[in-house]
């Protein structure tokens, strides 16, 4: 076996140029993979994290743009008087936001302080982080990327412009930086806070985006999903219940269906690959017929034979496959490309998972690359090849 | 026979990434030819000081009526002056084939709006009364939205209970008007229950008068935003930046990809023709003249590819698509565009990775040694 590996070695160093540039011309498309990949694997995080966290998702039926009364936590709180099924209802307002002078629009939500920690858990503030949201009106979580990205830390306060009227600054005070959130870019603020804007400037105040309902069992969930539109039918707003994970794909579907297209062009750069592989191996093996022949002619079984071809190409393009998925995870997880403040970069997340699944693929074509050579290599005519050979 | 294959994987290779590169810059095409289309140069859009786009901006009729002093503004053949309030709502409509919802804008217009976009043109059915619930539908929401034809019902309304009758179809240059549904102001605003409006479209007379109405409006006399709508659906357009940005990225990548897979076959071509080479050189062919031949070898399989890459992108142009703007929050549809400037960035990337993958191999082959070559055979 070592023997064995070790030829293969040999082999690829016999044409060094080739083997190199095969090696860059299956990383690269595997390093597009391995990008992309990071891409959906990211939105695929957080749309499962949305479906574990048992939410359900109100907003008004017509449509996501028209408010509901805020009364309507209390009134959806009361469809479970033990609070055993319905462990928090948080009312919840996009307000977007921007800081002056700066055209980078962030994302900001104002969600009710009090339900906030028990509707979402899986921020895990620590008890200090806790206590600063309870008692710090003006307090704000950043998505760890907006921190990043904007430099804040814990400690800074800082002015945003929401932007929904009446667009009056909001200074706020950073409590943390929710190193544990699914949604890394998305901050999180007082709901009370932007109804005291609002008023201020004569808004109606009363009024939320959305609701989001923690439920404490899948079937607690899909009960209420059909109970609160039961309950609020004949209400002057009636409303429309889905689970988060619905509720959050309806806006990744609508803006440009992110994961479909990339997996597509995940796909194309694999084909890619082959076809570069595909190509030295069939230079490989035309370089060597009479090599293979004098090979069989001695002995060697067909085998052997089919073996080396595909052993080679699996060589090579684990090789290529290595770089062009360890580089990017390298690069995204230790370099100094962390420090670059560009959002792409900050939001994107290469986990060894999606690593390890680009060299299963590199293997994958690797073996599709060698496939014909080494079926050639199988049926090789030992008397045809050599009589061929000048 | 070796060097057929070769050259058709490479071939492959090559045509992809420039299909890949013409399909993803075809995105960001359709959606600025879309949104560009939308200005006029002496339109301006008046919307609240701070607000980034029609749907998120408030304005009283008292600010309305701030704005008629307006200097520049145009008159229409009536002697009415060309000021069009305008209020933006969106519905959600189930797209067709897929069934998805989609935020579709709705615009409340007064007639004066079809003066001041002159764009707008109704090509099937009429136009919408004022006072009773009916409504025209732009050419693009009518084809990607299911429901929309001319006699179709439609649920619109803040409580979803008020059926409107599509009465009309409207162009509009294909720009994003045609991705809305228009009806009266006065009916869509009880509807909706809005006693405000979104925003003000204006003609001003010639495009030199502009800058003075802008000032007017964004200064002390009325204090809004005024931008012209060049502006405004230039800034809304923005979000193709991004898209173009992560294209170049990734065919930045996959080009250097290409040209690995060129370099090696024209190596290979390069070594399986020594003797070939060598005996060109003793007739009497210049070292440049050798090089010069592997080069053009490489630019022909490129440029190949490139034309045959650029055909297979033709089959997605056209393809209609719609996003959701996350300034307006409503979609916007769109179809993909190969233009003129996509082929030619494809060909300018199709001559570079020709050049690139060819430069070693051709140099290697320039500097064959004629004796060693001729022997060796």
């Amino acid at each position: 076996m070592r023997l064995k590996l070790l030829y293969l070695l040999r082999n690829l160093l016999r044409n060094p140029r080739r083997s190199l540039l095969t090696c860059a011309a299956v990383g690269l498309p595997v390093m597009i993979y391995v990008l992309s990949m990071s891409v959906v694997d990211g939105v695929e995080r957080f749309l499962d994290n949305s479906m574990t966290q048992l939410r359900l998702a109100v907003t008004q039926k017509t449509s996501i743009i028209n408010p509901l009364p805020a009364g309507y936590r209390k009134k959806i709180a009361a469809l479970d008087p033990s609070s055993q099924r319905i462990i928090a209802v948080c009312g919840m307002s996009w307000i977007g936001g921007r800081i002056e002078g700066d055209p980078r629009p962030l994302s900001t939500l104002a969600v009710d302080r009090d339900a906030f920690i028990s509707a979402f858990p899986e921020f895990q503030l620590s008890e200090d982080e806790q206590a600063a949201w309870m008692r710090d009106r003006r307090a704000i979580i950043l998505g760890r990327s907006t921190a990043r990205q904007f430099g804040w830390q814990v400690g800074d306060r800082i002015t945003l412009i929401p932007s929904l009227p009446p667009y009056s600054p909001m200074e706020f005070h950073v409590i943390s930086t929710a190193e544990k959130a699914t949604d890394p870019s998305t901050n999180w603020c007082h709901h009370a806070y932007w109804d005291e804007i609002k008023k201020q400037s004569g808004y109606p105040a009363e009024i939320v985006g959305f609701l989001f309902i923690k439920c404490a069992t899948r079937q607690d969930m899909d009960y209420y999903r059909v109970a609160i539109d039961d309950f609020f039918a004949n209400y002057s707003d009636a409303t429309k219940t889905q689970d988060e994970k619905a509720f959050m794909n309806e806006f990744i579907t609508q803006q440009f269906n992110l994961p479909r297209n990339l997996s597509i062009l995940s796909a194309v750069t694999v084909f890619v690959a082959i076809m570069a592989a595909g190509n030295t191996m069939s230079m490989n093996f035309r370089d060597r017929f009479s090599e293979l022949a004098t090979m069989k002619a001695l002995g060697f079984g067909r085998w052997t034979l089919f073996s080396q071809v595909q052993g080679e190409s699996l060589l090579l393009c684990l090789l290529g496959g290595a770089v062009g998925a360890f580089v990017p995870y390298w690069a995204f997880n230790y370099s100094p490309l962390r420090n670059f403040t560009v959002p792409l970069i900050q939001q994107l997340e290469v986990t060894m998972v999606v690593c390890l699944q680009a060299l299963l693929i590199s293997a994958g074509v690797g073996v599709i690359a060698a496939a014909w050579p080494a079926i050639q290599a199988w049926r090789l005519s030992v008397v045809t090849a050599l009589r061929n050979q000048e | 026979m070796v060097r057929r294959l070769s050259s058709l994987l490479t071939f492959v290779v090559v045509s992809v990434v420039v299909l890949v590169l013409a399909v993803l810059l075809s995105f960001a095409a359709g959606i600025r030819a879309s949104l560009k289309s939308s200005g006029h140069p002496e339109n301006i859009l008046v919307l609240k000081s701070g607000a980034t786009a029609e749907s998120t901006s408030i304005l009283s009729p008292d600010e309305v009526n701030r704005m008629v002093q307006t200097p520049g503004v145009a008159n229409s053949t009536t002697g009415e002056l060309l000021i069009s309030p305008e209020l933006c709502v969106q519905t959600s409509i189930p797209r067709q084939g897929s069934g998805a919802m989609a935020n579709v804008a709705i615009r409340g217009v007064e007639p004066m709006a079809f003066e001041v976009h002159p764009e707008v043109r109704i090509v099937a059915g009429r136009c919408f009364e004022p006072g009773v619930l009916e409504a025209v539908v732009g050419k693009a929401a009518s084809e990607r939205f299911s429901g929309l034809q001319v006699g179709s019902l439609v649920q619109l309304g803040r409580l979803n209970n008020q059926v409107f009758e599509v009465v009309g179809i409207f162009e509009a240059g294909g720009n994003a008007f045609e991705s809305e549904i228009w009806t009266a102001r006065t009916t869509l605003a009880s509807s909706y229950d809005r006693r405000y409006i979104s925003s003000v479209a204006m003609r001003i007379e010639s495009p030199a008068a502009v800058p003075t109405s802008l000032d007017y409006i964004n200064g002390p006399a009325v204090r809004l935003q005024a931008k012209t709508e060049l502006n405004y659906y230039e800034e809304l357009s923005s979000k193709t930046r991004e898209i173009v940005l992560l294209s170049s990225v990734l065919i930045f990548i996959m080009g250097i990809g290409a040209v690995f897979a060129v370099a090696n076959t024209m190596h290979a071509a390069v070594d399986s023709r020594r003797r070939e080479i060598a005996m060109l050189r003793t007739l009497g062919f210049s070292r440049r003249s050798i090089g010069l031949a592997f080069w053009f070898e490489s630019l022909i399989i490129c440029l190949l590819a490139c034309g045959c890459g650029l055909a297979g992108s033709m089959a997605f142009s056209g393809t209609k698509q719609d996003f959701l703007s996350d300034a307006t929050w409503t979609v916007l549809a769109y179809q993909l565009q190969v233009t003129p400037d996509i082929a030619l960035t494809a060909i300018i990337l199709a001559v570079t990775v020709g050049t690139l993958g060819a430069v070693l191999p051709a140099w290697r082959a320039s500097r064959v040694p004629i004796l060693e070559a001729l022997r060796k055979a």
